[in-house]
C-alpha cells in the first residue's frame, strides 16, 4: 500500500481546507491588505520560469554576489532573458524548505542543494536535479570545468556530476610563522611532530590549536584526516559501504588521537562555545599558533580589521602523516562547498544560456573579485596573491583527494557527529562512545 | 430566556468565524500530521504504510528516551519555578508594593517581549568562558573559584536554560497572577490579621485558595508552553552539547526536517501531544481535590 | 513595623530591577561596538568609538524597514482576527447555553497542547495549492488560527465571571443575544480584550517558526526572520549590526509598550470585567 490512499485522503482534507481559506478570504475581504495575494511565479512549477530564481543559504554572499556581477557584464544577455533573482534563507532551515518545495515540484531555477550529500542525494532520486555531465556537454563547454573538480564531486554524489564548483577548497593547517620561528618550529611532516609542536606551544603559554567546537565540523574533520593517513583515502568508504565500522579499534584510534589533543587543552577553554568567528580570530589575532581550515578562509585573511597577524606571516601544511599508516599527506582533503544546483524540472534554453555563461565566466571572475578558487577553468591566469598562489599549487600538485569526515554519512549521522566533537575533545564523551554514538546514526539511516 | 440565550442562529455566528479557522487551519493539519505517524518518508520521497513501526521505534530509540527525559526535566522544573516566582512577585506586588507597583510591574515584564535571538545571544555572553570570561565566570573567579565552561557540559547548560528561561517568563506569570490576587478583598485579609493569622497561614488557607482559578490557568497555560520549548533552546544550545539539552519538540524537528523522517517525526509529536494533555488533565483533577478541600 | 517590612522589600526590588535592566543597557552598548571589540573585549566593556554606522547597516543592508512593515501588515490584522473571532466564541461558550459547548471548548484547548511544528507541512501544501505562497496571506491566516486557541480559552473564563444577570436584564430589555455581545458582552470584557491582544501581540510578533516556514521571498520577511540573515557564510555572525537590529526592534517595542502600559495593567490586574 503505497502513497495512494494517503494521497485520496490528503486530497480530501485539501479540499476542505480549501473551503475554509475561502471562506476566511471572504472574511477578511475588507481587511487590510495583504501584501500581493497574486504572488509570483519565483516558485511555481512547471518547466517555464520567468526568472533565474536562485535559492541559497543567507550565510553564502559569494555566489550570489558574483551572479549579480556577472549579470551585468558577461552575462547581461542571459540576464535580459531571464533575470536573476535570488532568494536567501538561513542554512539551518534549508534542508525544511527544500523538502517543502520540492515535495510540491516547486524547486526554484537554482539553488543550495541541502546541508549533507544525502539529502542532495535524495533529491536526485526524485529526478529534481539537472544532469551537468550531459548539460555542459550538450552546450559545449564541459571542458571549462577542472577534471579535478568533477571527480571530487562524483566521489561526493555517488559518481553523479549534479552539483556545481562554485567554489573548490583544499583544507589542511595553517600556521602563524612568527610564532613558530620563536619557538624553534619546523613544519610538522607527522602527526606525532604536530603533537610535539602543539606541547611546545602549550609550555611556551600559546594555545596550540584554534578550533570551533560550536560548529564541530572543525573538530572531527581532524578525526577524518587522522584516518585517511592511518588507514588509507577508502577508509570512509569502507564504513559507508558497511565493509567496516567506526568502532573498530583502527578507526577509534583517530578519535582518541583528536580526543588526546583535548584532554591535553591544546584547543583553548570552552571549545564547546567558541563559534567560527571566535576561532578565526584567534588565530588572527596571534593567539593560537596552528588553525586547522579551508581555503575559504583566505576571504577572512584578506580583512585587514580581523587580521592583525599579517598575510606573509600565514603559512599552510598539508595534514601530516601518520607513521605507518596506508595514507600519505599528499592526498589532500577537498570539497566544493556547500553544493549548488540546478532544477531538472525548471531547465530551458534561456537556462540554459545562463549555465553556459556561467561555465564560460565564474572561474575568471571569481579569481579576480574574491580570491576564490572555483572548479571552472579560468580563461587567463590573473596575478593572484601569494597565499592565493600557495592553494592554487596546493591544488594542482594534488594527485589524489579525499572527502571529510561525515561526507558519505546521512543528515543524522552528520549532526550526531558534529554535536558530540565538542564533549569529545572537552574529555565528557569518550572516543569508544563518541564512535559508537556515531556509528548506530549510521546503522540507523 | 433559555430560547433566547440558546438561539442556534447567534450561536453559529458568534462561534462560526473562530470554529472554523480553528478547524480548518489548525485541527484538520494536526490530523493529517498525526496520520503520517503511521507512515515512513518525506516530502520529497513518498509516504509508504508501515502501521505501527513508528510508534515501535520510539520505545527503541535512546534519543527519544533522552529528549523525552530532559523534556519532562524542563518542564516540569520550570513551570515549578516560573509560576512559584511569578507568585512570589504577585504577592510582592499587592501586598508589599500595593499603589506603588506599577512601574516595578510594567518593568519586570518587559523581557517578555525581547527577541528570542536577542536574550540567547545575552545569555551565551554572560556565562561565556572563552575568548573572554563573561560576567559570570568573572564573579566566580572574585570569589576564588576557578571558571565553568557552562556550555560544556549538559547538567550546566540545562541550569543556564533553565535561567534563561525563568528570566524571560518572570515578570509575565508576575502580572498574570496579579490579575487573580488583585481581587482578594483586603478587609477580609484585614480581619484574620487582626485575629492574629501569621502571614504563613494567611497565604496558605486564603490567599492561595481565593486565587485557584488564575494559579491554575498559569500552571496549565505554563505545562504546555514548557513542554513544547523550541525556540529558547534552539537559539541558546541548539540542543548541546551532544543531545544533552535535546527537547522533544527540537528532535522532532530534525527527524522530520534534516533528517527526513516525516512519518517518524509525527509519531514523536503525537507522544508529546499526549503528554500534555495527560498533565493538563493531571493539574485539573488534583486543582479540584484541593479546591474542595479548602 | 510596615517599615521592617519594606526594607527587605525595596533590596528585592532594586535586586530585580537590575536583572533586568542590565541586559537591555548591554544591548544599547553593544549596538555599537566593531566586531572586533565583539570579539576581544570583555562582553561588559564599553564600546571604544561609538559605531553609528551599526544602524544605518541594519536599517540598509538589512532592509528592515521592509521587514517592519511586513511584521505589521502580517500581524495586526491576524490580531484583529483573534480579537473578535475569540471574544465571540468565547461568549457563545460561556454565556449562551446548548448542548456540546464543553466538548467545543476541550477541542480549543488541544489546540494549546499540539506542538506548533506538526501544522507546518500540511498549510504549506494547501498555501502552495492555492497559490497563497508569494503573499502574507499564510502569516495572516496561521497567526489567526494559533492565537485562537488560548484567546477562546481566556475570554470564555472572563466571561465567566460576568455576572449572568447583566445579559438576563439585557435580553428582557428586548436586546437580541446578538446585541447583547456587541453592546453589554464585549465592553464589559474590553479591558481583558487589551490584555488578550497585548499577550497575543508579542507571541505572533516574536514568532520565527511560522515566518520562516510559509515566507518565500525576502520581500516578504517579518523582522525576526530578518534579523537572522545577519549571519555570515560559515556561521560568522556580524554582532554589531545585528544587535543594532535587535535595538530598533526592542526599543521600538518598548515604546510601544511604554504607550500602552497604562491600559495593559488595567486590563490585567482589574480583574477584567470591572470595565
Amino acid at each position: 500500500m503505497k502513497i495512494s490512499s494517503i494521497g485520496g485522503r490528503r486530497r480530501a482534507a485539501m479540499k476542505w481546507t480549501g473551503v475554509g481559506t475561502a471562506a476566511l478570504l471572504v472574511l477578511t475581504a475588507c481587511g487590510g491588505s495583504g501584501g500581493d495575494s497574486d504572488g509570483d511565479g519565483s516558485a511555481s512549477g512547471g518547466g517555464n520560469p520567468s526568472e533565474f530564481s536562485f535559492l541559497v543559504n543567507a550565510e553564502n554572499t559569494t555566489i550570489p554576489d558574483e551572479l549579480t556581477t556577472l549579470s551585468e557584464d558577461q552575462c547581461k544577455a542571459a540576464n535580459d532573458d531571464l533575470p536573476l533573482k535570488v532568494e536567501t534563507v538561513p542554512q539551518t532551515q534549508l534542508d525544511q524548505k527544500l523538502q517543502l518545495l520540492a515535495g510540491q515540484d516547486a524547486l526554484p531555477v537554482s539553488f543550495a542543494a541541502g546541508n549533507t550529500p544525502a539529502l542532495t542525494a535524495t533529491l536526485d532520486e526524485d529526478g529534481q536535479l539537472l544532469d551537468f555531465e550531459k548539460t555542459f556537454d550538450d552546450l559545449g563547454v564541459l571542458d571549462k570545468i577542472s577534471p579535478a573538480a568533477i571527480s571530487t564531486i562524483k566521489s561526493l554524489y555517488g559518481g553523479k556530476f549534479n552539483v556545481l564548483p562554485y567554489q573548490y577548497n583544499i583544507e589542511g593547517f595553517w600556521y602563524n610563522k612568527q610564532i613558530f620561528a620563536d619557538n624553534g618550529l619546523d613544519i610538522p611532516a607527522t602527526w606525532d611532530d604536530l603533537v610535539a609542536a602543539a606541547e611546545k606551544l602549550d609550555g611556551a603559554g600559546v594555545q596550540p590549536l584554534s578550533a570551533s567546537g560550536e560548529q564541530g565540523w572543525p573538530l572531527t574533520r581532524l578525526i577524518s584526516g587522522y584516518i585517511f593517513r592511518e588507514l588509507g583515502p577508502d577508509a570512509l568508504q569502507k564504513v559507508a559501504d558497511g565493509d567496516a565500522k567506526l568502532t573498530d579499534p583502527d578507526y577509534v584510534s583517530g578519535a582518541q588521537a583528536v580526543a588526546d589533543l583535548g584532554a591535553k587543552g591544546y584547543f583553548g577553554d570552552g571549545v564547546g562555545s567558541i563559534d567560527y568567528d571566535t576561532a578565526i580570530n584567534t588565530f588572527l589575532s596571534g593567539d593560537a599558533g596552528i588553525l586547522y581550515m579551508g581555503s575559504w578562509v583566505l576571504g577572512s585573511f584578506a580583512d585587514d580589521s580581523l587580521n592583525k597577524i599579517g598575510n606573509d606571516n600565514i603559512g599552510f601544511f598539508p595534514f601530516p602523516d601518520v607513521e605507518g599508516g596506508a595514507g600519505s599527506s599528499t592526498q589532500t582533503p577537498s570539497n566544493v562547498g556547500l553544493p549548488m544546483t540546478f532544477s531538472a524540472h525548471q531547465y530551458n534554453d534561456k537556462v540554459g544560456a545562463w549555465l553556459k555563461c556561467i561555465a564560460e565566466n565564474y572561474g575568471q571572475a571569481s579569481l579576480e573579485d574574491q580570491n576564490s578558487i572555483s572548479g571552472f577553468v579560468p580563461a587567463t591566469q590573473p596575478d593572484l596573491d601569494p597565499l592565493t598562489q600557495l592553494v592554487q599549487d596546493q591544488v594542482e600538485n594534488t594527485k589524489e583527494s579525499v572527502l571529510w569526515f561525515e561526507a558519505l554519512f546521512g543528515s543524522k549521522a552528520t549532526t550526531v557527529s558534529q554535536t558530540n566533537a565538542a564533549p569529545l575533545v572537552s574529555g565528557s564523551t569518550s572516543a569508544e562512545d563518541f564512535m559508537s554514538k556515531v556509528q548506530d546514526a549510521l546503522d540507523s539511516e | 430566556m433559555e430560547r433566547v440565550l440558546g438561539d442556534k442562529k447567534t450561536i453559529l455566528v458568534l462561534l462560526g468565524p473562530a470554529l472554523i479557522v480553528y478547524t480548518v487551519v489548525m485541527l484538520a493539519p494536526v490530523v493529517i500530521s498525526m496520520g503520517y505517524a503511521f507512515f515512513d518518508g518525506n516530502a520529497i520521497t513518498g509516504f509508504t504504510w508501515t502501521g505501527t513501526d513508528n510508534f515501535q521505534r520510539l520505545f527503541d530509540d535512546p534519543d527519544v528516551r533522552s529528549s523525552l527525559w530532559f523534556t519532562l526535566k524542563y518542564g516540569l522544573i520550570l513551570t515549578v519555578l516560573q509560576v512559584g516566582l511569578g507568585y512570589g512577585l504577585a504577592l510582592l506586588y499587592v501586598f508589599v508594593l500595593q499603589r506603588g507597583s506599577a512601574l516595578v510591574r510594567t518593568l519586570i515584564f518587559f523581557p517578555v517581549v525581547l527577541p528570542t535571538v536577542a536574550v540567547a545571544l545575552l545569555f551565551q555572553k554572560l556565562f561565556e568562558i572563552a575568548p573572554q570570561e563573561g560576567p559570570v565566570n568573572a564573579f566566580l573567579g572574585v570569589l576564588g573559584g576557578s571558571p565553568i565552561d557552562f556550555f560544556g557540559d549538559g547538567g550546566h547548560a540545562f541550569w543556564v536554560v533553565i535561567l534563561m528561561d525563568l528570566w524571560r517568563s518572570a515578570g509575565f506569570y508576575g502580572v498574570l497572577l496579579y490579575a487573580g490576587l488583585v481581587d482578594v478583598p483586603e478587609e477580609m485579609l484585614e480581619s484574620a490579621r487582626l485575629e492574629g493569622a501569621s502571614t504563613y497561614r494567611l497565604v496558605r488557607h486564603m490567599i492561595i485558595p481565593l486565587s485557584m482559578p488564575v494559579l491554575l490557568s498559569a500552571l496549565i497555560f505554563s505545562i504546555n508552553g514548557t513542554l513544547k520549548v523550541f525556540d529558547s533552546i534552539v537559539a541558546l544550545t541548539n540542543g548541546g552539547p551532544g543531545n544533552e539539552t535535546t527537547p522533544l519538540t527540537l528532535y522532532m524537528f530534525q527527524t522530520s526536517f534534516s533528517y527526513g523522517d516525516y512519518g517518524y517525526g509525527a509519531s514523536i509529536a503525537l507522544m508529546l501531544t499526549v503528554l500534555c494533555l495527560l498533565f493538563t488533565v493531571f493539574i485539573f483533577r488534583s486543582a479540584r481535590r484541593d479546591v474542595t478541600e479548602a | 513595623m510596615r517599615d521592617l517590612r519594606t526594607l527587605p522589600a525595596k533590596i528585592i526590588v532594586a535586586v530585580l530591577l537590575v536583572i533586568v535592566i542590565y541586559p537591555l543597557v548591554w544591548l544599547l552598548l553593544g549596538s555599537f561596538k566593531t566586531q572586533a571589540e565583539f570579539l576581544n573585549d570583555p562582553a561588559w566593556s564599553l564600546p571604544h568609538h561609538w559605531q553609528f554606522s551599526n544602524y544605518s547597516e541594519a536599517w540598509t543592508t538589512g532592509q528592515l524597514g521592509t521587514y517592519l512593515r511586513n511584521s505589521v501588515v502580517a500581524v495586526f490584522p491576524a490580531l484583529a482576527f483573534i480579537v473578535l473571532f475569540g471574544t465571540a466564541a468565547g461568549f457563545a461558550l460561556e454565556v449562551m447555553v446548548w448542548r456540546g459547548r464543553n466538548a467545543i471548548l476541550l477541542a480549543f484547548l488541544i489546540g494549546i497542547m499540539v506542538p506548533g511544528q506538526m501544522i507546518l507541512l500540511p498549510l504549506f501544501t494547501t498555501y502552495f495549492q492555492l497559490g497563497l505562497t508569494g503573499s502574507l496571506w499564510p502569516l495572516i491566516i496561521t497567526y489567526t488560527a494559533i492565537g485562537l486557541p488560548l484567546t477562546v480559552f481566556m475570554m470564555a473564563s472572563y466571561f465567566r465571571a460576568v455576572p449572568r444577570e447583566i445579559f438576563e436584564a439585557a435580553v428582557l430589555d428586548g436586546a437580541s443575544m446578538f446585541r447583547a455581545f456587541f453592546f453589554v458582552g464585549f465592553p464589559m470584557v474590553r479591558n481583558a480584550v487589551f490584555t488578550v491582544a497585548l499577550v497575543q501581540f508579542f507571541f505572533l510578533w516574536n514568532d520565527l517558526l511560522i515566518a520562516l516556514t510559509f515566507t518565500n521571498s525576502s520581500d516578504l520577511r517579518t523582522v525576526q526572520v530578518g534579523l537572522l540573515n545577519f549571519t555570515g557564510q560559515f556561521g560568522q555572525t556580524q554582532y554589531g549590526p545585528l544587535f543594532a537590529g535587535i535595538c530598533i526592534n526592542v526599543f521600538g517595542a518598548l515604546a510601544l509598550y511604554l504607550v500602552l502600559n497604562q491600559k495593559i495593567m488595567k486590563g490585567l490586574a482589574g480583574g477584567a470585567v470591572k470595565g
